[in-house]
């Protein structure tokens, strides 16, 4: 044995325990996609144990291609990701530069910023969409009739209710509708990652050469151009770390649309696969390798975005 | 000259309040579920009551009382902490490996691992319950929360600790060999003292994930292995009922790991690069 050869063997039990946690549901997967497998089915019922004799070929494909929200949820979780990525870096940019100059309370000011971060995911959702996004009973139903209470009496005043009148009642927005559910899951994981990209952000914004600036300030460069030439371009690692790890995480989004859309319509890859679960085997098996096939795309992507200054 | 002054004058002044109010926008949800749990059901769906009403702890004592939240915060705090410590275990060794004495395919690996955090995990929630339930027999056990936690938060750990252990020269390493000392001893005695920083903010971070997971831990237990995140989904009540319950449960579940993340906010701040930082 070299003298290489034990130190890397060290790196086995790791890749053997995700080999197995890899292998043995996506071979599962892989085979109900072929077979008729329904958990329920009172004329069929040989359906609902799997075995080879259900063969189905490429039918669950099939109908999964046919399925009318097959391209809606790819569309959705498209959508969405590119959504909470772009909100998360741009805020994550401005905050991170806000809060690295030092000012009175910055420590608290960072603590205060970071801790969405560390809220569990259900009750991000379960906060967001009844206590604050309720059109009724949450804050925003509350402030809008506040509002509109204040319209109201304002219009009782000689001159001023004249204006005032002409206001309309604003309506308050229901974030259960399918479009307006999807708006609200990108608002509370955009809420709950922009501490982290802030986190990422920061850190390296300290490493920034400051004498650059210095120098930069004296030729009359301008607090703007200073971002955009510099900083931006010394952050560009960080942000493809940020969008990378991101992408991991919220392509797999569940908890957040399944608690705010209860089955409205809006729904990711990973919901429709969760629906088609419910009863059909088979067809959340074929989506799922749909969704490993989209995984694997993006992965490249990002494998060629991060890969390259990974290993120097 | 003036001009120069009265802007910097206007920054200074500026500049804390625009971070003082864009932090206080985004702690605000976080007060307003803390803030709400000391209110009854009834009072927190009463606009007039909105800032005036009687604080109360009735949430609180109802939810030791009568949903049993010891158990679930024991089982959180158990099944995370064995995780990470599993997690690390494994990780550290292979983390060290791929830093030192990287192959060809060491990045493709590394990937390789990622992408499994991006497998749908819908698609296979059937057949684990029913690998787990009726061939294992490890359904609803602490075994199983700790073994699905450690894996999934495995390549994250495994990508944090190589991207420390990258940053340590070489030479001390090698330099150990010549000493003779022993590939157990340079990680413990060298390697985990050097990356120290690295090695605990992953640590944490694996930690808060593992807390805050809410697929598997709510899909593979029933009683017995259930942590806090089954006890938010038991207390999901359809929208505008129990606003109070809701909010003690829910800050109870979130503020153990809120708090335990402000005490570590320095080494986050450090210590969470990704590799980001050359």
């Amino acid at each position: 044995m070299s003298d290489r050869s034990i130190p890397r063997l060290l790196q086995t039990p790791a890749v053997i325990l995700l080999l197995i946690w890899m292998i043995v549901p996506l071979s599962m997967t892989l085979y109900f996609s072929f077979i008729r497998y329904v958990l329920n089915n009172l004329r069929r019922p040989e359906w609902t144990t799997p075995s080879p004799s259900n063969w189905r070929g490429f039918g669950n494909y099939e109908y999964v291609l046919n399925a009318k929200d097959f391209w809606f949820a790819i569309q959705n979780s498209v959508f969405i990701v590119s959504s909470i990525l772009i909100l998360t870096v741009i805020l994550g940019l401005g905050i991170a530069v806000l809060v690295n100059r030092s000012f009175p309370g910055r420590g608290i000011v960072r603590v205060l910023l970071i801790s969405p971060f560390f809220v569990m995911p259900a009750v991000n959702a379960v906060l967001w969409i009844n206590m604050i996004l309720d059109p009724v009973l949450g804050l925003q139903g509350i402030a809008v009739d506040g509002m509109n209470s204040l319209v109201a009496g304002l219009r009782d005043f000689p001159v001023l209710g004249a204006f005032f009148s002409l206001w309309p009642e604003i309506e308050p927005i229901s974030f259960r509708a399918t479009q307006t559910s999807a708006y609200a899951v990108i608002m509370m994981v955009t809420w709950q990652w922009t501490p982290f990209a802030v986190l990422i952000f920061m850190t390296s914004l300290q490493s920034e050469d400051e004498s650059q600036k210095e120098a930069a300030t004296l030729d009359g460069a301008s607090p703007w151009s200073q971002f955009i030439n510099l900083t931006v371009p010394h952050l560009a690692r960080p942000i493809a770390i940020v969008v990378m790890i991101q992408s991991i995480f919220h392509l797999s989004l569940y908890a957040e649309i399944e608690i705010v859309s209860r089955g409205n319509g809006n729904k990711n890859l990973p919901y429709l696969i969760g629906e088609f679960a419910s009863n059909n085997i088979g067809a959340a098996s074929a989506t799922g390798i749909f969704a490993v096939i989209l995984a694997n795309i993006i992965a490249i992507f990002l494998l060629r975005m991060v890969g390259k200054s990974l290993m120097d | 000259m003036a001009a120069v002054t009265d802007r910097s004058k206007l920054s200074t002044v500026l500049w804390p309040v625009l971070a003082w109010t864009i932090a206080l926008i985004f702690f605000f949800p976080i007060f307003w579920l803390v803030f709400t749990s000391f209110k009854t059901d009834a009072d927190a769906v009463k606009p007039e009551m909105l800032f005036s009403f009687t604080p109360t702890l009735e949430n609180y004592t109802n939810m030791t009382q009568n949903y049993d939240y010891w158990r679930f915060a024991t089982n959180s705090v158990i099944t995370s902490t064995f995780a990470t410590l599993f997690a690390l275990f494994v990780g550290v060794p292979a983390a060290y490996a791929m830093a030192f004495n990287p192959s060809r395919h060491t990045k493709d690996i590394l990937m390789w691992m990622l992408s499994t955090k991006m497998l749908p995990a819908a698609a296979v929630l059937y057949p684990m319950t029913f690998l787990t339930k009726n061939f294992l027999g490890i359904f609803d056990t602490h075994f199983l929360v700790i073994l699905v936690l450690c894996l999934i938060n495995l390549p994250i750990v495994i990508w944090m600790l190589f991207t420390y252990f990258k940053e340590i020269p070489k030479e001390i390493i090698e330099a150990s060999k010549m000493d003779g000392v022993t590939t157990w001893g340079e990680i413990k005695d060298i390697l985990i003292p050097l990356a120290w920083g690295g090695v605990a903010s992953t640590a944490l971070l694996c930690f808060i994930f593992c807390w805050n997971e809410a697929y598997w831990t709510v899909r593979l237990t029933t009683v017995d292995a259930a942590t806090l995140s089954k006890l938010i989904e038991g207390n999901r009540a359809p929208e505008g009922l129990f606003f109070g319950r809701l909010s003690a449960v829910s800050t109870a579940a979130v503020m153990p790991i809120v708090i335990l993340g402000w005490f570590c906010q320095k080494q986050l701040v450090q210590g969470l690069t990704f590799g980001a930082v050359k």
